[in-house]
């Protein structure tokens, strides 16, 4: 188990775990289901009562830190045939956010310039959240990360107004979607989107994968993310080489963190995005299951994957995925696409290691959060977005069975 | 396959035919719409009127059009029992998306398609393109032990440099047996 850095004091540790615990659970932890993010009023509450009783927690440390190395990766034996890359953005295709014309320090850099990265490492230095307030209330106890298969997502979704508002609506719900399906020959689909999405007074932000597909037909992963409390690792950033070819289209990762926590106690992870193929679910589902294990060893100082996705598959499909040692999911028994027939997108990750994950899941019926027809919801997509809840700071991997936070209601099952 | 039962579809389906790439590209929409798949898993009617339309459509100049064409087969099942021979007939198009997505609802059809084998075979010994002789390997595995005639060509395709071909035509000859 990789180790992360972490030197926590304990007894202020154990205070904010069971603050978080309780508020959780009394707040709706393990609400599941058709819902949007019901975000727990307690937390907020007892947060701003901490706060006033001069208990800022563990912001208020001073803690010694391990910088991360941007050139870390460490290549994994684990996996024939898959691997993270030597060199990171080998074959990322970078583009230019609409944001960029905002001042920002989290830019994405250009591929043949990794070292462009500030100093102090990889993430951005430490630094104010940015004035904006978020136009959407989020929750201060919880970061929200989905997933979202935007299907065919190009011109002709973009030349619908009322679909993007949706979309638009949907993103900035969450601190991170991994989305799949962009679809379009044109460079233009996303940076249009982060405007739009923008045009409340949100600093959202992409990175975005290379076009993928064996055929002339090809798809492209990006990630949108709320730079008000999410901040890119610049040197983290790429898809994964596939020499044998067992993906059609090759996961895109990226590595991020929680920026409402001070850097050296922000929740930091890699989300690992996917699409696979629905005639070789079974062959690229095994795939996955080495590219989670090499992942997971790609960087000593990170031990929190989340793979997440569209798998064409409901977990009783995970194939070897399910036989990574206490590997769990976030959605289960509840269908994931618009016509409400199957469980296809999913958030994969080891909740032993990523002891951040609150228990807290759903999935967003499109049709009736925003009360469209099936004909208008499926203009938006065939696919509900799907998420879950994880703390803002960073937790030390379980070392047992009793450290696991056996009393939050988990409906990931654990092997 | 009449569409005289669903005369949606078959607006649609002439829509398709359209010269406007905007009607086209709405019209391979609302199709991808209408084929989802039923929660029993059966094919919708609107996906068994319109699998050729919208294979041809893979091969359209639009790329909008291509897009929604191939979402809407992405999500068909088999296709019905009938359009086999006429998918046969387009495997060996010279377009390749049009080819890939013809072999790949052949492939679908399982042992159903075992009138396919000739042309697959066929496939992996000439096409031009990569994708559609991997996919064609794939097809003859999804046929099974009909595909047999098929074992000279899986053999040498299983020895072949791409990896990935050699890969498929040895799961394919795995599951064809000897």
């Amino acid at each position: 188990m990789a180790h992360k850095k972490k030197e926590t004091n304990a007894s202020s540790s154990f205070f904010w775990t069971a603050l978080t615990t309780i508020a959780t659970l009394i707040g709706g932890a393990g609400a599941t289901g058709w819902v949007m993010p019901d975000l727990p009023w307690l937390g907020p509450r007892i947060s701003a009562l901490a706060s006033t009783l001069g208990l800022d927690g563990p912001q208020a440390q001073a803690v010694e830190t391990t910088k991360p190395d941007a050139n870390s990766w460490i290549p994994s034996t684990a996996a024939p045939g898959i691997h993270a890359p030597s060199a990171p953005t080998a074959s990322i295709a970078y583009a230019p956010s609409a944001a960029a014309a905002q001042p920002s320090r989290l830019q994405p850099a250009p591929a043949s310039t990794p070292a462009s990265a500030p100093a102090a490492g990889p993430f951005a230095a430490p630094g104010p959240v940015p004035p904006t307030t978020p136009p959407q209330a989020k929750p201060s106890d919880a970061v929200l990360v989905a997933s979202f298969n935007i299907q065919v997502f190009g011109e002709s979704k973009m030349a619908k107004p009322q679909v993007v508002d949706v979309l638009a609506r949907v993103v900035r719900t969450f601190d991170i979607v991994a989305i799949q399906e962009v679809r379009a020959k044109s460079d233009a689909i996303i940076p249009d989107f982060i405007r739009a999405i923008n045009a409340d007074g949100s600093r959202y932000q992409h990175v975005i994968g290379p076009r993928l597909g064996r055929t002339a037909s090809k798809e492209q992963y990006t990630f949108i993310y709320d730079t008000n409390r999410i901040e890119l690792d610049t040197a983290s950033v790429g898809t994964m080489r596939d020499p044998a070819d067992r993906l059609h289209r090759p996961p895109m990762y990226a590595r991020f963190r929680v920026r409402t926590a001070p850097p050296e106690r922000g929740f930091s992870f890699w989300m690992v995005d996917t699409h696979t193929d629905p005639d070789e679910v079974s062959q690229e589902v095994d795939a996955l299951a080495d590219v989670f294990v090499v992942m997971r060893s790609a960087r000593p100082d990170e031990d929190d994957v989340i793979l997440l996705g569209d798998f064409n598959a409901s977990p009783m499909q995970f194939g070897r995925i399910k036989k990574i040692p206490s590997i769990g999911w976030a959605i289960s028994g509840v269908p994931t696409n618009t016509r409400r027939t199957k469980t296809y997108d999913n958030l994969i990750f080891d909740p032993i290691a990523t002891r951040e994950y609150t228990g807290r899941w759903g999935v967003v019926d499109l049709q009736n959060t925003f009360g469209l027809s099936i004909d208008k919801a499926l203009e938006v997509s065939d696919h509900n977005p799907v998420w879950a809840a994880f703390s803002p700071w960073e937790l030390p991997a379980s070392q047992g069975a009793l450290m696991q936070p056996a009393a939050i209601p988990m409906p990931v099952p654990l092997r | 396959m009449s569409t005289a039962n669903n005369p949606d579809v078959a607006k649609l389906i002439e829509k398709l035919a359209s010269n406007d790439a905007c009607q086209r590209a709405e019209a391979a929409e609302m199709l991808c719409h209408a084929c989802q798949a039923c929660p029993n898993g059966e094919t919708p009617s609107a996906a068994s009127l319109a699998t050729l339309p919208l294979v041809r459509a893979c091969g359209d100049c639009d790329e909008r059009v291509r897009e929604w064409a191939i979402a809407a087969l992405e999500d068909f099942g088999p296709p019905p029992i009938d359009a086999i021979q006429h998918l046969v007939q387009l495997v060996t198009d010279s377009k390749p998306l049009i080819a890939y997505w013809a072999v790949t609802l052949v492939g679908r059809s399982g042992q159903s398609a075992a009138s396919a084998v000739a042309a697959l075979a066929a496939c992996i010994d000439s096409s031009a393109d990569l994708s559609v002789r991997q996919r064609a390997a794939w097809a003859l595995g999804q046929i099974g032990p009909a595909a047999f005639s098929a074992r000279p060509v899986l053999l040498q395709a299983a020895g072949q440099s791409d990896s990935r071909l050699a890969l498929l035509a040895s799961e394919a000859l795995e599951a064809i047996g000897s």
